[in-house]
C-alpha cells in the first residue's frame, strides 16, 4: 500500500436548524497510485460529502469536519490553509460534478471556462491558455472549433465532455468523478466513460469514481467501497466485491438490480429504507433492515473484519452471510 | 401481424407528432405502429430525446397527433370530442417521471389521492367517510403507511411519491397505464420495491403498461415485448426474451452492447457509436440512424424504410434486416 491518498477515520455532520446530521461516521480508507476506486452507496450515505472533503468544500456552516484526516502525500488537506488549497484543488486534484447541466457557466463560452483554470493555476496568458484550452477540447472529442461556443448549445454528453476537459486541464494527479455518467443515455455513457479510461492511462490518473451503477463499477474500478449510512461496510478488490461479497447491504445492493445476464421474475428489494441520518440506529447502522441482525448488532458498532488482505467487512456475522 | 383472436387493448397506427418549431418542422413520432395486447406490457427504450415520452402522451392526447389513428379498446381516441375524451381519460392513465416535480407541494397525501375521485365525481364532496376509505383502501393498495395520510411531499422520500403517484393513477381503476420513466429518478433499492409494487399491481388489478424509459434492464425484467425507438420511429419490436438474444437492428446492437455489465469477469466488447442522435428537424429521408451505422450502404439513405417482420411477432426496420437476422440466428 502507498501512500497517495489516505483518508482516516474522517467525521463529518451537518448541523441544521432542527437536527445534527451525520454524513460520515469515521471512514478510512487509502489509495495507490494509479488505482480507481469505486465508491457504492445509495442517496444520502455520504459519497459526496467524502468527495467534497477530500477537496476541502464542505460548506460551512453547516457543516463540521469532526475529526479525521487526509493525507494527500505528507500533507493533511484538512489543515492546509485556504490559499494552499486553492493550489492543489483543480492542479492536483480535480473534481467532475454530477449534473453537466449546473456546473458549467451559462454566459461564458466553453473555451473561456477551460482557459480560466489554466490561467489560474499555469500562469498561462490568454492566448496561451485558449490555444491549450482547444487542445483539450480535441482530447474529450469536441471540435475546437465549438470552443466560442455556450454551454446551451451543446447537449448533455458534450457539456460532460467538457467538464472532464476542465477538470483535467492541469492534468491533476487525483480526480474525483461524482456521478459522472448518471444523467447521459447508455450510447453516451460508454463515450464518455471510454474517454475517461484512455485519459486515466495517458495521463497515468489516479480515480475515485463515485456511482450506483455496479455496471459502471464492474467494467471500471479496481477497487471497490461500499458505503452506508456515512460508514463504509464493505471494502475489496472488484473481484471480490462481485464474486464474494460478504456484507448483507452488499448482497442486497446486488439482488436489487435488475440483470440483463440473468432472468429473475421478482427482485429482492431490501426491506425498509436508507436511516435518517438525523437519528442513526445504535450499532450497526443497517441492523434494522437486516435479516441477520442479533442482539449484538444492535449494541455495538462492528468493527471491520479483515476477510483476506484486501478484502474487509463490517459486519460480525460475514462468515454465516458469505456461506450463504 | 401474427393472428390475435382478441382485439389488442391499444392499437397505434401511424401515429406522428410533429412541432413546429423556428428551426423547422421537429418530428418527435413518426409514423409508428404497435399493438398492445390487454395484461400485458410494452417497454418502450432509446435515447432522450428519440420521442418516447412524446408518442406516450401523444397516444393520451396530451398532445394532439399530426396524424394517425390510436385505437383503444376498437374506440379511435383520435376522434373523440372532448367529453369523450374526458371519460376515457379515467381508462388510460400516465405516471411521470419525477416524482418530485409532479406533485403539488401543497397537497397532503390523502388530498392528491383524493383529487381524481373528486374531479372525476366518483365521491361527493360531502361522503367525506366514503372518500377517506377510499383513499385508505388506494394507500394500502400502493404500501403507503396510513399515518402518512396528512403528510406533504416534501416530508416523504422519492418512493414514497412516487406511490403517491401511482396511487393517484389508480384510484379511477384504470386499464391501461403508460409509465414515463417512473423509476429512473429513484436509488437501486426504492427502484426496486417500486418495480415489484407495479408488477404486484399489473397481477391483481390485470393492467395494461407502455413501460417508457432508458434502462434496458429494467425494461427486460418486466416487458413481455419491447419497441426499441431512434428519432422518433421504431427500429425494431420483438419479445423481450428475443430482442437480448436475437438483436436483428444494428442499432439494438450498439444499445445493448453500451450497457455495462454488473460482472468485472466478462469484458464488454462495445460497439462505440460514433457521435450523437442527429436533429430530429427536417429529416432526410432513409434510415435515421444511418449517419452513425457501420453497415451503411449508399441506398440508406435514399428511401424510407419500414419494419419488416423477420420472423413471428419480430419486426426489425432495416434494408438488411434479413440478412442480420439470419446471421443472428446462425449464432
Amino acid at each position: 500500500m502507498s501512500n497517495f491518498l489516505t483518508v482516516k477515520d474522517l467525521v463529518v455532520r451537518y448541523d441544521t436548524d432542527d437536527a445534527v446530521v451525520r454524513a460520515l461516521n469515521g471512514v478510512s480508507f487509502s489509495m495507490a497510485e494509479g488505482e480507481t476506486l469505486g465508491l457504492v452507496g445509495e442517496t444520502g450515505a455520504g459519497k459526496t460529502t467524502l468527495a467534497r472533503s477530500i477537496m476541502g468544500l464542505i460548506p460551512s456552516p453547516p457543516g463540521v469536519i469532526e475529526s479525521g484526516e487526509v493525507l494527500y502525500g505528507e500533507e493533511d488537506l484538512l489543515k492546509v490553509s485556504e490559499r494552499r488549497m486553492r493550489e492543489i484543488r483543480g492542479k492536483h486534484i480535480s473534481m467532475v460534478f454530477q449534473d453537466p447541466m449546473t456546473s458549467l457557466n451559462p454566459v461564458m463560452t466553453v473555451g473561456d471556462q477551460i482557459a480560466e483554470v489554466l490561467q489560474n493555476h499555469e500562469n498561462l496568458h490568454t492566448k496561451e491558455a485558449q490555444h491549450r484550452a482547444c487542445e483539450m477540447l480535441e482530447m474529450v472529442g469536441i471540435n475546437a472549433d465549438r470552443a466560442g461556443e455556450y454551454p446551451h448549445q451543446f447537449s448533455g454528453g458534450m457539456k460532460q465532455r467538457v467538464v472532464i476537459a476542465i477538470a483535467l486541464a492541469c492534468r491533476p494527479r487525483l480526480l474525483i468523478a461524482d456521478e459522472p455518467t448518471t444523467a447521459l443515455d447508455v450510447t453516451i455513457q460508454a463515450q464518455v466513460l471510454e474517454i475517461m479510461k484512455r485519459l486515466r492511462q495517458e495521463l497515468n490518473m489516479t480515480m475515485m469514481l463515485i456511482t450506483h451503477d455496479l455496471g459502471v463499477v464492474a467494467q471500471n474500478c479496481d477497487n471497490v467501497a461500499i458505503i452506508y449510512a456515512g460508514e463504509i461496510v464493505e471494502y475489496g478488490t472488484v473481484h471480490e466485491i462481485f464474486k464474494e461479497r460478504a456484507h448483507p447491504y452488499t448482497i442486497g445492493l446486488f439482488d436489487s438490480i435488475p440483470k440483463l445476464n440473468e432472468d429473475v421474475t421478482r427482485l429482492k428489494p431490501i426491506l425498509g429504507l436508507m436511516p435518517d441520518p438525523t437519528d442513526l440506529p445504535c450499532g450497526c447502522k443497517f441492523h434494522d433492515r437486516c435479516q441477520y441482525c442479533t442482539e449484538e448488532c444492535k449494541a455495538h458498532v462492528p468493527e471491520m473484519s479483515q476477510l483476506s488482505p484486501t478484502h474487509q467487512v463490517r459486519c460480525i456475522h460475514w462468515k454465516e452471510v458469505a456461506a450463504k | 401481424m401474427s393472428e390475435h383472436v382478441k382485439e389488442p387493448l391499444l392499437r397505434v397506427e401511424h401515429l406522428k407528432k410533429y412541432f413546429n418549431t423556428p428551426a423547422g418542422t421537429l418530428h418527435a413520432v413518426d409514423d409508428v405502429n404497435f399493438t398492445i395486447n390487454e395484461g400485458e406490457t410494452l417497454g418502450v427504450v432509446g435515447e432522450s430525446g428519440c420521442g418516447k415520452s412524446t408518442m406516450g402522451r401523444t397516444i393520451l392526447r396530451l398532445h394532439e397527433p399530426t396524424s394517425g389513428k390510436v385505437y383503444f379498446e376498437g374506440k379511435d381516441v383520435t376522434a373523440c370530442n372532448k367529453k369523450e375524451l374526458n371519460d376515457l381519460r379515467e381508462e388510460m392513465q400516465i405516471i411521470f417521471q419525477d416524482p418530485f416535480a409532479s406533485l403539488n407541494p401543497r397537497m397532503t397525501v390523502s388530498e392528491a389521492i383524493a383529487e381524481p375521485l373528486l374531479i372525476r365525481k366518483k365521491f361527493d364532496k360531502k361522503d367525506k367517510e366514503g372518500l377517506q376509505k377510499r383513499v385508505e383502501e388506494i394507500m394500502d393498495l400502493v404500501g403507503l403507511a396510513r399515518r402518512l395520510v396528512n403528510s406533504y411531499p416534501h416530508e416523504l422520500d422519492g418512493g414514497r411519491r412516487q406511490r403517491i403517484g401511482i396511487g393517484r393513477v389508480l384510484a379511477l381503476r384504470p386499464k391501461f397505464v403508460v409509465c414515463d420513466e417512473p423509476v429512473s429518478a429513484l436509488d437501486v433499492s426504492i427502484q426496486a420495491q417500486i418495480l415489484n409494487l407495479m408488477q404486484d399491481l399489473q397481477e391483481q388489478l390485470g393492467l395494461t403498461y407502455m413501460f417508457i424509459t432508458h434502462d434496458l434492464s429494467v425494461v427486460k425484467h418486466l416487458s413481455n415485448d419491447i419497441a426499441v425507438m431512434y428519432l422518433g420511429q421504431l427500429v425494431e419490436k420483438c419479445s423481450a426474451k428475443k430482442l437480448f438474444r436475437n438483436p436483428v437492428h444494428p442499432y439494438t446492437l450498439a444499445l445493448l452492447s453500451a450497457i455495462p455489465i454488473p460482472d468485472p469477469d466478462v469484458k464488454m466488447d462495445r460497439i462505440l457509436l460514433e457521435g450523437e442522435l442527429t436533429s430530429p428537424i427536417n429529416p432526410t429521408p432513409g434510415c435515421r440512424f444511418a449517419k452513425r451505422c457501420i453497415y451503411a450502404k449508399p441506398e440508406c439513405s435514399q428511401k424510407n424504410v419500414d419494419l419488416v417482420e423477420v420472423e413471428p411477432g419480430h419486426f426489425v426496420a432495416c434494408i438488411m434486416a434479413k440478412d442480420f437476422h439470419a446471421k443472428a440466428s446462425e449464432a
